[in-house]
């Protein structure tokens, strides 16, 4: 950025102050750099030198390993099937109400998720609004699977719809109408032109939302409580971990964080071919 | 440009407040912490108890408050098995209070207290269950029935623990495959005792062991009571002791001394304890 502000513009009359505040710059990301892969280092430090490697193979750490990976990815089936025509809506028509709606989609994002665990616990609980119904009929959803991907759609919806909206969004619309004009149906159009060329962005949104349902705690830990192979994910299995056994809580976390590293990777991977199409 | 050199100058000046911030806290804390050491009078006392004491601990804090003018009592309240991981990670904290022996022992055994503990109050196991009673609760040996959705607390927990001992002492008179029974109804375990008693008073789950000190004046109107056998029964030892890393040791043995006074012992009794000796 330097070297190009130096062919466009005049020469500086106050090269200190520049000098200065890119050394300070340069300090700070230095400053967060450190501050972010300090942790991360004393992870794999602890691993090294502990006999964690076993403890990530202990029926702990499988059971939430596999409960994570199948929660998740119900959670992203139902995102897919369900967020993504929502966010082509939220996109592309503009009905009455949908400021309101598109606040409301981003809500989740700003509640800690031990409010919306409360929050779901009071609406699907034995004795919620909407639970004391389902009892009745025999369906109690608390202490279950479904609540786990319940907990883990309702905070990890707005990563992915809001990313998706923004890609149907950048779609180019006269695009679309061509093919229109060129007698496909309106449902071929969305599949075969609208998708594809919003997919980096379908993507990189889906991941993100992945990443956040495997992170899920709170919400799980008020909602859908913690048993083995039920509702304990790896969050969970880390925090039961640390009050027994810290190597395991230690190699749960490597785990995830091998597993984020992917998630990043990928993500910045799919952006920066976004921005280059 | 200059618009330019403003932003960076305005960056760089608010990360350098920031910075400031951070310094100016880091003063400010550790200044609290050797004025604790020093006079009688001032200080802050930080007392980490078993989750079961929040609310004599609680009343016993501002009795301390209110004879010690000038004096601030910090308490925080988790399984005794997670405290003892915080101490042993280095947790500032200058009094320790288990719910039993056990995590005491080991906190003794690494060198971790100062002095000798003392057991300063015991406490007995009772089952609760919602109000309506879903699960038809009637006496202890109902827990075992199918189908009931027992909450315990996590593993190493002491009331899991007492728990555990109980149902092992009742397979003797109820037969052998009861423990099994129990623990196959079990759908969640909580991080603490007072978090699976809440699992009750919300009404998701049908039972939980607590103390018959969780029994309190604001959960009496959602919750019952079924009482264990005292013949199967676990009388539960709470042991208090000052920490070696104390702060403030004047202030945590005055602590010690009013939790084991008279004053201090009406106190516990008062929410259900039952004295030491």
């Amino acid at each position: 950025m330097k070297e190009r502000s130096k062919e466009v513009l005049p020469p500086r009359t106050f090269p200190w102050s520049d000098t200065l505040a890119s050394g300070l710059a340069v300090v700070a990301l230095a400053l967060l750099a450190g501050f972010v892969s300090l942790p991360l280092l004393s992870l794999m430090v602890w691993t090294v030198s502990e006999d964690s490697w076993r403890a990530m193979a202990s029926p702990v750490a499988v059971d939430a390993l596999l409960l994570s990976v199948r929660t998740t990815a119900m959670t992203m089936a139902v995102l897919l099937l369900v967020g993504t025509p929502a966010a082509y809506v939220l996109a592309r028509v503009d009905f009455r109400g949908s400021r309101v709606v598109n606040t409301l989609i981003d809500i989740p994002v700003v509640l800690p998720p031990s409010a919306a665990g409360i929050a779901l616990l009071l609406a699907f609980g034995r004795l919620g609004l909407v639970g004391r119904y389902l009892d009745v009929f025999g369906v109690t959803l608390s202490f279950t699977t479904a609540a786990v991907v319940m907990a883990e759609i309702f905070v990890a919806a707005p990563f992915y719809v809001r990313q998706a909206a923004t890609g149907f969004g950048a779609v180019d619309r006269t695009v679309e109408e061509a093919a229109l004009v060129d007698g496909a149906s309106r449902s071929a159009v969305f599949f075969k032109v609208t998708v594809p060329l919003a997919l980096p962005a379908l993507v990189a949104g889906a991941l993100t939302a992945w990443a956040r349902a495997l992170g899920e705690f709170g919400a799980t830990v008020i909602f859908a409580g913690s048993f083995r192979g039920i509702t304990q994910t790896i969050p969970l299995a880390i925090f039961a971990e640390f009050q027994s056994d810290i190597d395991a809580a230690v190699a749960l976390s490597v785990l995830v964080l091998g597993f984020a590293f992917v998630v990043i990777l990928a993500v910045r991977y799919l952006t920066a071919r976004t921005n280059g199409t | 440009m200059n618009r330019q050199v403003h932003l960076c100058l305005l960056g760089a000046s608010m990360s350098l407040i920031a910075l400031a911030g951070l310094t100016g806290c880091g003063q400010g804390s550790s200044n609290s912490g050797s004025g604790g050491g020093g006079e009688k009078q001032r200080g802050t006392l930080t007392i980490l108890a078993a989750s079961s004491l929040i609310d004599a601990f609680g009343e016993l804090g501002k009795t301390f408050e209110k004879q010690n003018e000038g004096v601030t009592v910090k308490q925080s309240f988790e399984s005794s098995s997670t405290l003892l991981t915080q101490i042993r990670q280095g947790a500032p904290a200058d009094v320790f209070a288990s719910a039993a022996m056990e995590e005491m022992n080991t906190a003794v055994k690494d060198g971790l207290v100062a002095g000798d503990p003392k057991v300063f109050v015991k406490n007995r196991e009772i089952i609760m269950v919602p109000n309506d009673n879903p699960a038809g609760i009637k006496e202890f040996r109902d827990v075992a029935k199918p189908d009931v959705k027992l909450v315990l607390a996590q593993k190493d927990v002491p009331a899991a623990d007492y728990a555990l001992q109980i149902l092992d002492k009742a397979n003797a008179e109820y037969g052998a495959s009861f423990e099994k029974d129990v623990l196959s109804n079990v759908v969640s375990r909580e991080s603490d005792v007072r978090a699976s008693v809440n699992r009750v008073v919300v009404g998701d789950a049908d039972a939980t062991f607590g103390y018959a000190s969780d029994y309190t004046i604001d959960i009496r109107d959602k919750v019952k009571v079924v009482p264990i056998p005292p013949d199967l029964n676990i009388i539960a030892t709470y042991p208090i002791a000052a920490l070696e890393d104390a702060k403030s040791p004047e202030l945590a043995k005055k602590w010690v001394e009013l939790v084991t006074s008279k004053e201090g012992q009406r106190v516990l009794e008062k929410w259900n304890f039952e004295p030491a000796a």
